[in-house]
């Protein structure tokens, strides 16, 4: 569950509100403003159960015959940290390559979930997918914040405008599909699969979009946003799936499940399902998408809420879902086994 | 005079992971801080947990180096001043 999804955290709100060296006027607004802000958060995740329950419950295909796709929409942030920003008119067709960017990556990451997964938006039920954009000054990092995607501009050296990867997009995305679906909390074991879904995930977009199979694919996490400060290095991605722990990468990974230290970084354990990930694909051929893909979205949609899940777990859900989609296939579901077997999962 | 180190981490480059080629730190006096942001940064330091920020969502690591003790929290960059995060400088290895 988000606990941080508005700007001012709460309990500075709280406490604000009872700091006397501002006026009676400002400290009753900021004390309706925590008053707002908590109903709002009952109201958010009153509404994620009202989703779930409602998906659960419904007749087999009828979620996906009511709403058609979701919005897609822009806002600018025009290099401050408020969010989402001012909003963009017609971001498609914008001047501004950023915001189209931002607009014609998101649309295709809805035709990809859509197309390839039968699943309509971030919550399966055509939410409207929000972007801002030139958050901050030079700001390295894009990230999601429980409702939206958020893209900084990069500083020009280390990294480019980060709405360049469309691998970016799709992780960003992902992050909010982890959410309404496993609700993967953000830390330890959970923590580093929330991750790593959403480097599958983003990664098997940019192959799609690419239209390449496995072996053609670069399996680079981070690529195209690489500035030329780091790319002067010789560090050419974030992250490799293929070999998470090369020198290449700016963020190099283990890659076998002996390394892994409770307390680790999300980004840092999410080398060993990548690389599991990246093998039973490899071990199968042809597009990620067309079999790896569906099982591992099936072990991540099919199971409901398991925030507290372990990489070990999940592995079994993709053996049993292997054994489940591809019955009487022994190699899908030999190289989905080795693979985790590989990690030593 | 009291120092504050800070570094930012995680986001979704991973800054400042076990084996990344990227760090994000700085240092800052407290004298330097605005009253408003002194006391920010003491409530931060008297929370003392470790609370979980949101997907790629920077986490601010806060040293505060006294003559007698240091105390240290890390927090989601949402909780943190703009003032502490404008005190750290990105840098590749
Ligand atoms: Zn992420």
């Amino acid at each position: 569950m988000c606990k941080y999804c508005t700007i001012v955290p709460h309990d500075v709100l709280v406490r604000l509100s009872k700091d006397h060296s501002f006026s009676a006027g400002v400290r009753q607004g900021l004390e309706k403003t925590a008053a707002l802000d908590s109903e709002i958060r009952k109201l958010r995740e009153q509404a994620r159960k009202v989703t779930r329950v409602g998906l659960s419950n419904a007749p087999i295909g009828l979620a996906a015959q009511l709403p058609g796709p979701p919005n897609v929409v822009v806002y600018d942030c025009h290099h401050t940290q408020t969010l989402p920003g001012a909003p963009v008119v017609n971001p498609g067709s914008s001047g501004d390559p950023t915001a189209k960017a931002a607009f014609t990556v998101t649309t295709d990451l809805v035709r990809f979930y859509s197309q390839i997964f039968n699943r309509n938006s971030i919550d399966g039920a055509g939410m409207t997918l929000i972007s801002s954009i030139h958050y901050g000054s030079k700001y390295n990092n894009a990230f999601w914040n429980g409702t939206q995607m958020t893209y900084g501009d990069g500083d020009g050296q280390i990294f480019v405008d980060f709405t360049r990867g469309n691998d970016v997009v799709g992780h960003e995305n992902t992050h909010g599909v982890t959410q309404y679906t496993l609700q993967l909390v953000y830390a330890n074991e959970p923590g580093g699969l929330n991750e790593s879904l959403s480097d599958v995930f983003g990664s098997m977009f940019r192959q799609w979009q690419a239209s390449q199979a496995v072996n053609q694919a670069d399996w680079l996490i981070g690529k195209d946003i690489m500035g030329p400060a780091a790319t002067a290095k010789g560090y050419i991605c974030l992250r490799d799936m293929a070999n998470p722990a090369a020198p290449h990468c700016l963020a190099p990974q283990p890659t076998h499940y002996t390394q892994y230290q409770p307390g680790m970084d999300p980004h840092y354990s999410s080398g060993i399902p990548n690389l599991a990930f990246y093998s039973a694909a490899m071990a199968i051929g042809g597009n990620s998408w067309a079999k790896a893909g569906q099982i591992w979205y099936k072990a991540m949609t099919g199971y409901g809420p398991s925030p507290n899940l372990k990489m070990g777990a999940f592995a079994d859900r993709t053996r049993k879902v292997a054994g489940q989609l591809y019955a009487g296939n022994a190699a899908v579901i030999n190289a989905v086994d080795q693979a985790w077997k590989k990690v030593g999962l | 005079m009291d120092k504050l180190d800070v570094e930012r981490l995680g986001g979704f480059a991973g800054f400042g992971g076990p084996s990344a080629r990227i760090r994000s730190r700085g240092v800052c006096a407290m004298s330097d801080l605005s009253a408003k942001d002194r006391s920010s940064v003491e409530d931060l330091l008297a929370q003392k947990v470790k609370s979980a920020p949101n997907p790629d969502e920077f986490v601010y690591r806060i040293t505060k180096r006294t003559a007698n003790a240091t105390s240290t929290v890390e927090v989601p960059e949402s909780m943190v001043p703009q003032a502490l995060k404008n005190c750290v400088k990105d840098e590749l290895l």
